[in-house]
């Protein structure tokens, strides 16, 4: 309970630390930022491992007449190792990246707070817990989404503000009639409405719920925000962009489905057997549109659409091995796809190059980069000694084992445009003449590119052994299942 | 003692800011002693009302009688104080305290000399002190009596600041607002012809008995007074008066015009329809109908041209119309959630709206502009005011944890009760429309560049003023208990036939 607490208050308190010093140096700032971050981490890994081994840990109170509690089970567990491991690493990245940048102290300060914020996302025990978390985490981001004050910027901040309350007030009605069948919004006491049968309206409210986290999971066409984001620094765009914010969404439709209606009831209902189909519709359609852009950081957003719905995709199967696949695919995309971003954005810092039509040498300048970058690319194939091909294969076998087996056609012909999407990129970056004298110096760029091969490595190595995550995948299968 | 001051603390909260207002003008040369009688005569004001409601609420919400100058029901006037006037009472009495404290010091730059000054809280106190009467009387023709009070008073207090567009602004609410009051009169009196009663209790009964031998004059009665009462209320669209008296009234007469002068006629048009002609009836008519429809168009109506509006105090303003719009919502979806829902929106509203008015005021008398464009680093340069505003911008958008919240949770369960899903979805509309015209005021102070100029928050007062409301709007949605309380207890009562 200690751990749980003192978890989701680190952040906070170091963000506020940070937010409330004016005057401090950059050095001690990052310094703050760090020994916060790295506490919630550890606080966030040990209540993972607390739940990993089976105990409840959980801290409930009633405000305003209202229960609300935080209990995280196995799947609250993986999301929270997942946003807090990889924290640390754009943490670290944001060191060498933002040095230099403007308005410092407001990006650390929300940084810290976005981090103690989706945690709290993945720990709450019941859907008004997760309703507060998800709602404050648009407004903690906000301020990071609009980093460069730029009316581009302000108006993908309005943007994303817009898309995401309206989101949140489908999902404040769906909550509220949750609430008057059961009276009881509690994830830990089996699927809230798998008692009561199919009463009429049910599907209108899955469709609200889905439609509500939607927006932050940027099922099309509700990501219209995403693309927009892009404009913010590139931690953030690594990571809650192509993590924590989009996994916020892409956790509540699993909560939603596993632990609200029940996989066996979803199955009942018209609107659960549709959207596999969105799902996959999504996952075409974003990376046919991630391929045609050309700003490098656009084509990984579209990208990021196309490869949440693989997660959801798994979820929507229904099937254990369909959520095996989610879970997995939750975790070695993550690993990825930062690692994607964290090379854009050593190339943007490094050469100012933005756009993948002016990669041509880049290779050469920027080696080790390019070569995380090329193993990176690689993995989003979904190629063997990279994790990614384990879940992809758990996904397709979920989509088979429900009689589906167009799903698997669809995962593979979008792991082949993946290939279009990126490899020209990497084999362009080396084409160019060689030579050039390399860019990669400095210790700014050293603690950008630490934590970038530091990830390919994790992706090489989870991927060669796959038994790494296999417990945290179990355990949530076993949880629902 | 205490037991005589217990007895007569129905009256004594609506004549003591009655009486005081009446003195006020003796002291007017000494414009800090004014002040200081002001403010300790709310925070009077302030304990008396919760005195009451601790009463009533001890007495599990039976309602606490009082016949004035000793007569009985049918022939004198009788007040009555049940959980429905307690939380209006208290809401009064705690928002003019912050607010007495703001105008404290704080209004020669608005209003003029010590004299405008004095007649400025004269006026306050004699709308306090109508407030206070609608929450507890019950005696339809004493409703009308103090309907025009606090009309007058409101007229005078937007008249108060020395600028010319507030002449104008009075002026058109003075036209508009004695319609309402005829229409009301007219509406009282059609009740009056048929049931031969004043008293709210006694006509309800004839009225329930006969009213099928009237029913066009029925029908004419409810009709004016719903649209008297709506023309006072700024229902949507009658509220052509509020945008411009509401924001060239100085700004805390602002906070108490928007926050409750406004919530007084809704309390009486609630205490008309569901003591006077009650639910069932209300229902027969369908007359629920209506008002859930002119609710949902004034919510939409009133968040769109909010939107619109590059003036600090008129976006506000249009934001109370689309408040009001919350109140008529729930009064049309006539069950116990919608009603608890709506009168705990009327209490958060009230807090939120003076907290903003107030922090608005500030803002403008400090910058020396009302456009919300030319804000840019209001919120570095006067944090503990735009913190205030922020807090207060949350709220009312709907935010768990504070106090928008609770109120909009109760009337979605009750839109849900009543099977109106048109109903939720535009009070979810409502919300994000108030997130879209409130959040930029925020963006702008916060997050855009700041121009060099040496602005400051405002004196301790205002500040302590500041922060009183905005720990009571975080207080109201962390710790709602006796409000809440009293909220689900007065929709009971309404409920019920007596």
């Amino acid at each position: 309970m200690t751990d749980l607490a003192l978890a989701l208050l680190s952040g906070a308190v170091g963000g506020i630390l940070i937010g409330l010093t004016p005057r401090a140096g950059n050095r001690l700032r990052n310094i703050v930022a760090l020994v916060f971050s790295a506490a919630s981490t550890v606080f966030s890994w040990r209540v993972a491992g607390a739940v990993f081994a089976g105990r409840t840990i959980r801290i409930s109170g009633e405000i305003a007449g209202l229960a609300w509690s935080l209990q995280p089970d196995p799947l609250g567990a993986v999301f929270g190792l997942i946003v807090s491991t990889l924290w640390l690493f754009a943490g670290v990245y944001s060191f060498g990246y933002m040095a230099g940048e403007h308005k410092q102290r407001t990006y650390y300060t929300y940084f810290l707070l976005a981090f103690s914020v989706t945690l709290g996302v993945a720990f709450s025990g019941n859907l008004l817990a997760l309703y507060l978390f998800y709602e404050l985490l648009t407004f903690a981001t906000y301020p990071l989404v609009i980093h460069e004050r730029t009316s581009e910027a302000m108006k993908a901040g309005a943007k994303y503000i817009i898309y995401s309350l309206s989101g949140a007030g489908a999902i404040l009605i769906a909550i509220i009639i949750v609430y008057s069948w059961t009276g009881n919004l509690e994830f830990a006491g089996g699927p809230l409405l798998a008692g009561g049968g199919l009463r009429p309206g049910l599907g209108w409210v899955l469709a609200l719920f889905v439609a509500g986290f939607g927006v932050k999971a940027a099922i099309m066409p509700l990501h219209r925000w995403l693309p927009a984001a892009m404009c913010a620094p590139t931690p953030v765009s690594a990571l809650l962009h192509a993590v924590a914010v989009v996994y916020s969404g892409v956790y509540g439709i699993l909560r939603v489905i596993y632990s609200v209606f029940g996989h066996e009831l979803t199955g009942q209902l018209h609107v659960g057997r549709i959207l596999p189909w969105v799902a996959a519709f999504t996952i075409l359609a974003g990376v046919i549109i991630a391929t045609q852009q050309d700003e490098l950081k656009r084509r990984l957003a579209y990208h990021t659409v196309s490869q949440l719905s693989y997660i959801l995709l798994g979820a929507f199967t229904l099937h254990p091995w369909g959520l095996a696949g989610a879970i997995c695919h939750m975790i070695s995309y993550s690993t990825l796809k930062v690692t994607l971003f964290f090379g854009a954005g050593i190339i943007a810092k490094r050469t100012g190059k933005v756009r993948v039509s002016e990669m041509s040498g880049v290779g050469w300048q920027l080696p080790r980069t390019m070569a995380a970058f090329g193993v990176a690319s690689l993995g989003m194939i979904g190629m063997l000694p990279l994790n990614t091909f384990w879940s992809k294969y758990y996904l397709m076998r979920g989509g088979v084992a429900t009689g589906k087996w167009q799903l698997a056609l669809v995962l593979i012909t979008s792991g082949l445009i993946n290939a279009f999407c990126f490899i020209p990129t990497v084999v362009a970056a080396f084409a160019g003449e060689r030579g050039q004298p390399t860019l990669e110096t400095g210790s700014g760029t050293s603690l950008m590119l630490a934590p970038m091969l530091l990830l390919a490595g994790i992706a090489l190595l989870t991927g060669l052994w796959p038994g790494l995550v296999w417990p945290g995948v179990d355990a949530v299968v076993d949880w629902f299942f | 003692m205490r037991a005589t001051i217990e007895v007569h603390l129905p009256v004594f909260v609506v004549i003591m800011p009655l009486f005081v207002a009446f003195v006020l003008p003796t002291l007017a040369r000494r414009i800090r002693l004014v002040e200081g009688v002001v403010t300790s005569t709310t925070v009077l004001w302030f304990l008396g009302a919760g005195y009451l409601a601790s009463l009533v609420l001890i007495r599990n919400g039976n309602p606490i009688g009082y016949s004035l100058g000793g007569w009985p029901a049918p022939w004198g006037i009788e007040l009555s104080v049940g959980s429905l006037s307690c939380l209006f009472l208290l809401m009064v009495a705690g928002v003019s305290l912050p607010v007495a404290l703001f105008a404290a010091g704080n209004m020669a730059h608005e209003v003029g000399g010590p004299k405008r000054i004095t007649r400025f809280y004269v006026l306050c106190l004699l709308l306090g002190g109508a407030l206070a009467g609608m929450a507890v009387t019950s005696d339809l023709f004493n409703v009308f009596v103090l309907v025009e009070v606090a009309t007058l008073s409101c007229c005078g207090l937007v008249s108060s600041r020395n600028h010319p567009l507030a002449a104008e602004a009075a002026f058109n609410y003075l036209i508009l607002a004695t319609l309402g009051s005829a229409l009301i009169l007219g509406g009282i009196g059609f009740l009056y012809i048929i049931t031969g009663h004043l008293n709210m209790g006694f006509a309800s009964q004839e009225l329930n008995r006969i009213w099928q031998e009237y029913p066009h004059v029925v029908w004419m009665a409810v009709s004016f007074l719903l649209v008297g009462f709506g023309v006072k209320s700024a229902l949507f669209p009658l509220h052509v008066w509020l945008p411009d008296a509401h924001s060239a009234a100085p700004s805390p007469a602002s906070a108490i015009l928007s926050g409750l002068a406004v919530k007084g006629y809704a309390i009486c048009l609630i205490k008309v329809l569901y003591n006077v002609f009650g639910v069932a009836l209300i229902q027969e008519l369908g007359m629920h109908r209506i008002l859930t429809l002119l609710g949902m168009i004034a919510i939409t109506a009133g968040s769109l041209f909010a939107l619109t509006q590059d003036k600090l105090k008129r976006r506000l303003a249009f934001s109370t119309v689309a408040q009001v719009g919350y109140i008529f919502l729930g009064l049309g979806l006539a069950n116990s959630m919608s009603l608890a829902g709506t009168l705990f929106h009327m209490a958060s509203h009230a807090v939120i709206k003076s907290g903003l008015f107030l922090a608005a005021g500030a803002i403008i008398a400090t910058t020396g502009n009302d456009r919300i464009s030319e804000m840019a680093g209001v919120g570095r340069q006067m944090p503990i005011t735009m913190a205030a505003f922020t807090v207060c911008s949350v709220s009312l958008v709907g935010i768990p944890l504070f106090s928008g919240f609770i109120g909009k949770w109760n009337l979605l369960l009750g839109s849900l009760e009543a099977g109106n899903r048109l109903a939720q979805a535009v009070i979810i509309l409502g919300s994000v429309l108030c997130a879209a015209y409130l959040f930029p005021i925020i963006r702008v102070a916060y997050f855009e560049p700041a121009p060099a100029a040496d602005w400051q928050d405002p004196g301790l007062p205002q500040k302590t003023a500041l922060i009183l409301l905005a720990a009571g709007v975080i207080l109201l949605g962390v710790a709602p208990g006796p409000f809440l309380e009293l909220a689900k207890r007065a929709a009971l009562d309404l409920l019920v036939m007596k």
